[in-house]
């Protein structure tokens, strides 16, 4: 989850925060780590660049992307599915 | 029309409103902006997705809000040539680099030329009039004129009028290609005396609060703006100066410093040269250039360089100014162009 943070730093270019500042539970939007709309499209950026995993059903989005734990399972499950 | 307030980030050490004593020099065709600490003028979860144009028109903006007391000005009003080309050579690279899927939006909604202006309005949750002037070396002259023109139609108390430009190393690999600009080690203290083909690079932001009512702390007032496009000689250039004189009700003997825009590019200098043969001889003619270096909106920059003259009377000492220094500063006339294509004359005297 570590890799997925620091990815997530760099995609959304989160200045001074660092990987350990975000908790692998804590709310990605709003009162969490404050992200919105527009960092959620740089989300599924980053998930078909880096992952190589298309969000295909855009009503998953609130829960692939609650929090960083849900992305990295989201992203497990898909590998083990392609694998 | 009065100039309240000013915000200036350029390659010289104009931010913070403090004396500009020493030019900055710089070795090289390119001169590069300084800078301020952003965190003191823009939300650091804001400005994770500004680059670095927008901070500096951001920045810019705020300091001169700030300065006038303003906290949400009646209009914003933008010029840019080049637009935000840091976020738009991100985008087009990225377009290419992914064959045209996978594109982030961030700098592609940054990448317009309304960005700056976009993001003035959403950090002051003001839904005014807000409008961006893309007019190549028009754009910072067409901005104020836009201003000028909603004060004068008591559309608006106080506009916020700036001019932003940035070079990056994209479109200077590009624009010196094309030779824009000089060859070899120069300095931009050196370059009115090079006498050799093309200029140095340059950018800049800088924003102005102009109001229809004056106040105690204006730094000048506005009494003219006019532009023309690609006159068709020396003879249209000084009937223009002239009549914009005379529209005024200004002889040149009532002027007090001329402003031109001579860049170092020996062709383009020519004209400014074979005006100080006729309408400026004699007159006190000051360059500024070699501050800012040369790009589309640099009229912004003489526009504040002249109000700060005005308002102090006397030139910042960074020019090194020998004129008549022991007569007060009272009007200024700028003339600029802008390759030889788009020309503009600016009118400012005390309050």
């Amino acid at each position: 989850m570590s890799d997925l943070k620091t990815q997530i730093i760099a995609q959304l270019n989160l200045q001074d925060t660092k990987p350990e500042d975000i908790g692998d539970d804590q709310s990605l939007f709003v009162e969490g780590l404050g992200l919105d709309s527009i960092d959620a499209l740089e989300l599924i950026v980053l998930l078909q660049q880096q992952y190589k995993i298309k969000l295909s059903n855009a009503e998953d989005g609130p829960k692939v992307f609650k929090t960083v734990r849900t992305m990295a399972e989201y992203i497990t499950a898909h590998q083990a599915q392609n694998a | 029309m009065y100039i309240r307030a000013t915000g200036n980030i350029s390659p010289q050490k104009t931010f913070g409103h403090q004396p500009l004593v020493d030019a900055v020099a710089y070795t090289g065709n390119r001169l590069a902006c300084i800078e301020p600490d952003y965190k003191d003028f823009i939300d650091p979860k804001q400005i994770r997705r500004m680059s670095r144009i927008i901070r500096m028109g951001v920045a810019a903006a705020m300091e001169c809000l700030q300065e006038a007391g303003v906290k949400v000005p009646d209009a914003i009003i933008t010029g840019t040539a080049y637009g935000c080309l840091e976020d738009t050579n991100s985008f087009l690279s990225k377009m290419v680099e992914f064959n045209e899927e996978l594109l982030t939006p961030t700098s592609f909604i940054q990448s317009t030329h309304n960005t700056i202006g976009a993001q003035i309005g959403l950090m002051l949750q003001c839904n005014n009039y807000n409008n961006a002037f893309v007019h190549r070396g028009f754009s910072f002259e067409s901005a104020l004129l836009d201003g000028i023109m909603l004060l004068k139609e008591n559309d608006a108390a106080n506009v916020l009028v700036g001019a932003i430009d940035e070079i990056t190393n994209t479109s200077h690999t590009i624009l010196n290609r094309l030779g824009l600009y000089k060859q070899g080690p120069v300095s931009n203290l050196d370059i009115y005396k090079t006498k050799t083909k093309g200029t140095i690079a340059g950018e800049g932001a800088a924003f102005f609060l102009v109001a229809n009512e004056p106040s105690a702390t204006d730094y000048a007032k506005l009494d003219g703006l006019h532009t023309f496009y690609k006159p068709e000689g020396i003879d249209e250039i000084e009937k223009q100066i002239a009549s914009f004189l005379e529209k005024h009700l200004v002889s040149i003997a009532d002027i007090d410093l001329i402003i031109t825009g001579k860049n170092g590019d020996a062709g383009e200098d020519k004209i400014y040269e074979q005006l100080g043969q006729t309408v400026f001889n004699a007159k006190e003619v000051i360059n500024y250039k070699h501050l800012c270096g040369e790009y589309p909106t640099a009229a912004a920059f003489a526009m504040w360089l002249a109000a700060v003259a005005i308002k102090s009377g006397e030139l910042p000492a960074a020019l090194n100014y020998t004129g008549s220094a022991d007569k007060k500063i009272n009007r200024i006339l700028i003339y600029n162009h802008y390759q030889g294509i788009h020309h503009s004359l600016s009118l400012l005297s005390a309050c």
